[in-house]
């Protein structure tokens, strides 16, 4: 019955347009002051504690990082790199868009992020090349979201605080279905693109590929210190986070030199902005959180979840099928700060590995980035192409389409999440 | 009036930028000095050892946290808080301006409360001792309120940045209200605004 109330009080708030993280504070607010004994100081005292977690630092960290590396040059060094590759292919720069987001999501957290650092290059040079903005678009839309898959990712991590899985193994969990997310998305563009016979570039010669990797191997660099780091047992995933943040600044402003040290108080300022939204929500979620805990909601969903009798294959198809209807109405981090704690104790006495599941909910967030109405994605996209949400939604399609297939194939695959972190024992 | 608005909106900047910076050279340094440590040169690692570094982690989370609420009241400025308006937009704009003047009422509302909770339990864990202790009053048996682990920091010194941030944040959605009610007009984030990018497009529209 609490639950209830909760949940639609929760759903009230949130669709009268008010920020999420306002509306779950309320939420919390009104169900202790009527509902419960919990005194009230404790509220204010838990918006502290509730992030006074080390963990929790990664996401500024990352943030600034992937700020650095969007404004530093890194991105347009990757681009000429990739295209260098898979230029001479059908399609071949949008082959090398999607390869450049591959390469720039192993070293980024955020495909808002890897949308606007390759986007806006590759756009108007898709353009310029005589490829259709739609189809260009659709590309980066899509292939963008491998920010949040490959290595490093906000919302991992934040899955990682809400669930205590392994934020490295996290990590290292994304990269095979990044690979097979890269591939299948080439293949689809690959095959509209010779059938509507998009524009070749000529060949690059392997001295020419050997530069451009030279001139990207700065940035390419930070995956050996964020993952060997991390492995070596060197430093924590924060740490790591905070070592990529002053690599990104290092090679921006002293090795590429896109960025003067006069652009750095903005990027800093920015940065804020966007860890201390976050940071917002997830406080109040984790306020949120403890007054479910403090009703036992969870393990009264998970028991009746396990009664139902839905086996390990129904659940998944159900927490799939509530993950994307949830990316509807909220990006990723409020998503996984709500349902994840509720979802993980029926999932773990399902037998579900941690690790797996926290792919799973990854790609989910995916899908959601690249539909409307609130998919990030395709805002950023629209923002940098100049079309309308409406256009973008029909251009996403194809590319979309094989985001779901994926995410089908992730979910009942658990091997190619966990192979990688089990060969490397990290879990 | 309009001179201490500037003043706050500077200093909101300023601070959550040193923050942020000060933050990330702190953990740069605690980890290249543990790593230092580690490695057998003479004299150097005499030196790395002497020095202590466990303090950091302590620090660098009391700083962030400071930095979320400062930032997070710098974010209702900027319009960076989204909520979901996919039903607020279905409505006429009568309704739809009452909606969102509702949402930001609701929002001072929120931090209000926060902000005076926090300032009670900040008051009682210690603050009001040091206030008596400053101004040389007797304060009998109130407790001296409890330090932080590593720093040994009072904790109401660190707790402060409930009331204060959320005070500013309170003071932020008032102000947004009192525009929105004026102007009509709100501030919009913009994701895909990119400076610094040689090869930007000229037509990165807000959307």
């Amino acid at each position: 019955m609490n639950a209830l109330i909760i949940f639609s009080l929760l759903l009230a708030l949130m669709l009268t347009g008010m920020p999420i993280s306002i509306s779950l504070g309320l939420t919390v607010l009104t169900f202790i002051v009527t509902m419960t004994h919990v005194p009230m100081e404790s509220v204010a005292l838990k918006l502290f504690t509730g992030i006074e977690k080390w963990e929790i630092m990664a996401v500024p960290f990352f943030i600034l990082a992937g700020n650095f590396l969007t404004h530093g040059g890194v991105a347009r060094r990757m681009i000429n790199f990739a295209i260098s590759l898979v230029g001479h292919f059908h399609g071949g720069l949008a082959l090398a868009a999607i390869l450049a987001c591959a390469m720039f999501a192993l070293v980024c957290g955020s495909s808002v992020a890897t949308v606007v650092a390759i986007g806006s290059i590759v756009l108007p040079a898709m353009v310029a090349n005589g490829y259709p903005m739609r189809f260009a678009a659709g590309v980066i839309i899509t292939a963008g979201s491998l920010g949040i898959l490959m290595l490093p990712s906000i919302p991992k991590v934040i899955y990682a605080i809400s669930t205590g899985t392994s934020i490295g193994a996290l990590f290292v969990a994304g990269l095979l279905p990044g690979m097979l997310l890269t591939s299948m998305l080439c293949g689809v563009t690959w095959f509209l693109a010779r059938r509507n016979n998009y524009p070749r570039l000529p060949r690059a010669s392997w001295r020419e590929r050997l530069t451009a990797f030279r001139e990207s191997v700065w940035g390419l660099m930070l995956v050996v210190i964020i993952v060997g780091g991390i492995y070596s047992g060197l430093f924590t995933a924060t740490e790591a986070a905070a070592m990529a943040a002053v690599y990104s600044f290092f090679v921006s402003v002293f090795v590429y030199r896109d960025m003067s040290l006069r652009d750095v108080p903005k990027v800093l300022r920015e940065s804020a902005n966007m860890s201390a939204m976050l940071l917002y929500i997830i406080t109040n979620a984790v306020l949120f959180s403890f007054v479910l805990a403090n009703e036992n909601l969870p393990n009264h969903l998970a028991e009746w979840l396990i009664g139902q009798n839905l086996g390990p294959v129904g659940f998944l198809l159900m927490v799939n099928i509530l993950l994307l209807v949830a990316g509807n109405f909220m990006e990723p981090s409020s998503i996984i700060l709500i349902m994840a704690p509720v979802f993980f104790p029926a999932a773990m006495s399902l037998g579900i590995n941690p690790v797996h599941f926290g792919i799973l909910i990854d790609v989910n967030m995916e899908v959601g980035l690249c539909h409307p109405p609130v998919g990030l994605n395709l805002y950023v996209a629209s923002g940098i192409s100049g079309l309308g949400v409406t256009e973008l939604t029909k251009a996403v399609l194809p590319w979309l389409l094989t985001l779901i297939v994926f995410l089908v194939i992730v979910t009942y695959w658990p091997w190619l999440s966990l192979v990688l972190p089990r060969a490397m024992g990290m879990m | 009036m309009n001179l201490f608005n500037r003043f706050l909106n500077r200093f909101e900047e300023i601070f959550i930028s040193c923050l942020m910076a000060g933050a990330t050279l702190l953990i740069f340094t605690a980890v290249v000095h543990r790593y230092l440590c580690g490695l057998p040169i003479p004299y150097v690692q005499d030196f790395m050892l002497s020095l202590n570094f466990s303090w950091s982690q302590e620090l660098c989370i009391i700083m962030f946290v400071w930095m979320a609420k400062f930032g997070a009241a710098y974010g209702v400025r900027t319009g960076i808080h989204v909520g979901v308006d996919v039903l607020v937009k279905q409505f006429d704009q009568k309704n739809r301006d009452r909606f969102i003047l509702f949402a930001l009422m609701a929002g001072a509302l929120f931090t209000g409360c926060i902000a005076t909770l926090g300032a009670h339990f900040v008051w009682q864990n210690g603050a009001h001792h040091a206030w008596l202790e400053l101004t040389h009053q007797p304060f009998g048996i109130l407790p001296e309120g409890p330090t932080t682990p590593d720093l040994e920091w009072p904790t109401w010194m660190v707790y402060s940045a409930i009331p204060l941030g959320s005070g500013l944040m309170c003071y932020r959605f008032l102000q947004n209200a009192w525009k929105f009610y004026l102007t009509g007009s709100l501030p919009s984030y913009n994701h895909a605004h990119v400076e610094g990018l040689n090869e930007s497009p000229s037509g990165t529209s807000s959307h």
